[in-house]
């Protein structure tokens, strides 16, 4: 993937596409695991919640960056 | 150890009680304060490190968002970031359209500002603080780079990215790290509120709190209704949990209002028995409160028995079973009461009227009761409801949104304004290199002080704060820091000045002195990326920053200020216009609305005279007012226009011409309260009851209730009532002259609102009626 992405003519980084990527997957995967109750059998729920977030956009960054 | 209080014993056990009260009281203090300083910190060292322009602004946006719960702190980021964003937007926009012409430009960055201003005002949850960004960021960005247009989207950028990132890192700081969640807290809010208003409803109808303790006790339900809402929008972005029942808790604080208003309206109806002094109807009185008595000591009982107390939402299922239960009884037993009363009346040799106003009262208490039951059930199943993660529980209201009034959020605005007009006058005036800076904090300053209850204060106290960070700032720039090489020296360095920032601003009452150390010494110490040594500059930038912010306390100590009296007086008289909305707005909009409305509005008042016993007075007896007419006027309208829609009263609409007149009346003593559309708003609500007692035939016999009382009661009390017809006209059913009973009582109701020595209205306790013989030849 290419590392830079043009927006109104100006030149943005994929990884912030990638980013807003990122929230809108953990906010959906968060809504199914807050559904189903998930967050009750967790430790620590924000920690959790971040540590996602960070897998997610991370696994997201592997594809521009190998 | 024995598990039962530790006995205190030599040093050790000395030592161990000072620990305890000091984590206890102090401890949440300094957790904060640590969070803070750690987050700061990283945000600091993360923008030296990604080599942002000017790394304070990424610090600065950490302070600003920062706060002891972590969903708060979500709340406001969310806010933060899309106010920022806008702001960036805007500023692009005005920079484009006026290149190089200060006047103009200038003059549209002030309209800009005084309408975020007013938005800021208007809104006093978290969307305030978009608002504030909004305009804030503007200024920022746009007023010392309107020359250069050219630079002006590159600053932008760059300032959206030092605040993103502050902002990510205080959520994460303060979501991972000791996190303090709103959401924990809920439940035992919840559960702590039940219990307090069970115990409430036993004090209250058993007449054993006095006047006093109703207002402290309502003042305590208004200030909890706008808690647990604060508590629940937080408790929606920190826990899956609380979101899950997002929609219940706002029924339950809707279910509360609507219960309260009720209880109030019973308890006022009791109290006004009892206070009956006229020796004519003294005796009355008291038989139909003894006949009432029973009734309300069994509530108590039934909700939540000494044997099977209810401790927790899980509980809740049980009293509402019962209540229930309770309900389905009350119709038929308020018959058998009425008709013993009825009798009992007959027997003392009193007059027609007498016992006919007597068995209303009576009428009117019971119809309350009924109805304080049923919503009293309603409350008990959300309740109960809350206990699940989910639930089938209906919802049906709308979350409550404090608003502040159109008048006074125009007049905030306007004030931003006038400051930055006369701030850029100044500027322009005498040449000042710092005028810009002055400028903007000035706008700035007048910003973030309209989301506070007490802006002149809180804008003081940022100009004091302002104030002590000039000389810290310098003694940072100018002697330490040149001696220091490094980021971790730089913090060391920079560690006891935001310590001591953050401690001041934990502090209640002077809060606002620590916020703006902290904000301006931030601004003037932290140093830019690359470092800049310029004495001259920091001084002059400082000494425009602390005139800035004057200026705007002094906008909000001399242009019009809220604590004056003006903005109480605006209160008052938007409480009285919803009662004129309740009696001839939309119906629709005002059920939703108005207890939510009233309960905003005496929350905002509660704010502004915190020390003024009296004014808290007067503003809540408006409330009581309010809410009782209202109230019983919104019911009225729902009856009187299921009425209108039914067939028997379709083909002749003017038998509600009385009761429109009443409620056109009220209208006008409510829009202009004097003691002449006193008389007359009770006189035409007289007339209303005749005629409505007429319309409805034999008054003697029915009791009043609810639509969904059970048929029983129909069935047992039609029985009773057919001889009464003697067959002449055609009766009407029993279910449409159980409404017109209904409507008599909450005109009955009404009357005896306006009529009670309480009561604010003009007139006040030496106001006399017209005797019944005058009013009813008139």
């Amino acid at each position: 993937m290419p590392h830079d992405i043009t927006l109104l003519g100006a030149y943005v980084p994929v990884l912030l596409a990638l980013f807003f990527a990122g929230i809108v997957l953990s906010w959906v995967l968060d809504r199914i695991l807050g559904y189903i109750g998930w967050y009750r059998l967790v430790w620590h729920p924000s920690l959790f919640r971040v540590s996602l977030f960070v897998c997610i956009f991370g696994a997201l960054g592997l594809t521009v960056y190998r | 150890m024995s598990t039962v209080a530790p006995p205190v014993s030599g040093w050790r056990g000395v030592w161990r009680m000072l620990a305890n009260d000091w984590t206890v009281s102090e401890g949440p203090a300094w957790l904060h304060v640590g969070k803070t300083l750690c987050a700061a910190l990283l945000t600091l060292w993360l923008a030296m490190r990604l080599e942002l322009e000017q790394p304070r602004t990424a610090m600065l946006t950490v302070f600003i968002v920062m706060q002891p719960q972590s969903g708060a702190v979500l709340a406001k980021s969310f806010y933060r970031i899309g106010g920022t964003v806008i702001g960036c937007i805007i500023t692009v926009i005005l920079v484009g359209l006026f290149p190089q012409d200060h006047v103009w430009f200038l003059l549209a960055m002030s309209c800009w500002m005084a309408f975020c201003t007013a938005g800021a005002t208007r809104n006093r949850n978290f969307r305030s603080y978009g608002f504030v960004l909004a305009g804030y960021t503007a200024a920022l960005i746009g007023i010392p780079s309107m020359d250069q247009p050219n630079a002006v989207f590159d600053s932008a950028v760059t300032r959206l990215t030092e605040v993103s990132l502050g902002i990510l890192v205080s959520t994460v700081v303060s979501a991972v790290i000791f996190p303090q969640h709103v959401a924990s807290k809920i439940p035992q809010f919840v559960r702590g509120r039940f219990a307090s208003f069970v115990e409430f409803i036993a004090g209250s109808l058993s007449g054993r709190i006095d006047r006093a303790g109703i207002e402290a006790s309502n003042l305590r339900f208004v200030s909890d209704v706008i808690g647990l809402e604060a508590a629940r929008s937080m408790g929606v972005f920190e826990s899956p949990e609380v979101r899950l029942r997002s929609a219940r808790l706002s029924q339950f604080n809707h279910d509360f209002m609507a219960v309260s208003t009720r209880l109030h309206a019973l308890h006022q109806t009791l109290n006004r028995l009892r206070a009956k002094t006229d020796l004519g109807e003294r005796r009355q009185a008291q038989s139909v409160l003894t006949a009432f008595e029973p009734y309300l000591r069994e509530i108590a009982p039934c909700l939540s028995p000494i044997e099977a107390p209810v401790l927790q939402a899980s509980d809740a299922h049980a009293a509402a079973r019962r209540l229930a239960d309770y309900r389905v009884t009350l119709p038929v037993r308020v018959a058998q009461t009425r008709a013993d009363l009825s009798e009992q009346l007959n027997t003392q040799s009193c007059t027609q009227p007498i016992r006919q106003a007597a068995l209303l009262d009576f009428d009117t208490a019971a119809e309350l009761f009924y109805r304080f039951v049923d919503e009293l059930h309603v409350y008990t199943e959300t309740y109960a409801s809350l206990a699940e993660a989910q639930s089938k529980h209906a919802v049906s209201g709308r979350p409550y949104v404090p608003k502040t009034g159109l008048l006074v959020s125009t007049v905030s605005g306007l004030r931003a304004v006038l400051a930055l007009g006369l701030m850029c006058f100044f500027w322009y005036a005498v040449a000042w290199p710092a005028g810009a800076l002055a400028t903007i904090f000035a706008g700035v300053g007048c910003a973030i002080a309209a989301t506070s209850p007490n802006p002149f204060r809180t804008a003081y106290q940022l100009s004091i704060g302002a104030l002590i960070a000039l000389p810290a700032g310098a003694l940072v720039n100018f002697v330490l820091a040149p001696q220091v090489d490094g980021f971790p020296l730089l913090a060391s360095i920079l560690t006891p000045f935001l310590i001591g920032g953050l401690y001041l601003s934990t502090r209640p009452g002077i809060g606002g002195v620590g916020v703006g150390f902290l904000l301006f010494f931030g601004f003037g110490a932290v140093p830019d990326n690359p470092i800049h040594y310029d004495p001259i500059g920091y001084f002059n930038n400082m000494i425009g920053i602390t005139a800035g912010n004057f200026a705007a306390a002094a906008a909000f100590g001399l242009l019009l200020p809220p604590t004056s009296g003006w903005w109480l007086k605006r209160i008052v008289y938007d409480l009285r216009q919803l009662a004129v909305k309740a009696c001839v707005g939309p119906r629709w909009r005002i059920v939703h609305s108005f207890e939510s409305a009233s309960r905003d509005l005496m929350h905002q008042a509660g704010a502004l005279i915190e020390d003024k016993p009296d004014a808290q007075k007067v503003a809540l007896s408006w409330m009581f007012v309010t809410l009782e007419i209202g109230h019983a006027m919104i019911e009225l309208r729902t009856e009187t226009a299921a009425l209108v829609d039914s067939a028997e009263f379709a083909r002749d609409h003017r038998w509600a011409l009385p009761l429109y007149d009443a409620r056109d009346e009220l209208a006008k003593l409510f829009e202009n309260p004097c003691i002449e559309y006193r008389r007359s708003a009770l006189a035409a609500i007289k007339r209303a009851i005749d005629h409505v007692q007429q319309k409805a035939g034999a008054t003697e016999l029915a009791p009043l209730m609810q639509d969904t009382s059970p048929l029983p009661a129909d069935a047992a009390s039609s029985a009773r009532l057919e001889p009464a017809f003697g067959g002449t006209a055609p009766p009407l059913p029993l279910r449409q002259r159980q409404r017109l009973l209904r409507i008599v009582s909450y005109l009955h109701f009404m009357r005896s609102a306006l009529l009670d020595p309480m009561t604010p209205l003009p007139g006040g306790s030496e106001f006399r009626e017209f005797p019944l013989g005058v009013a009813d030849a008139a």
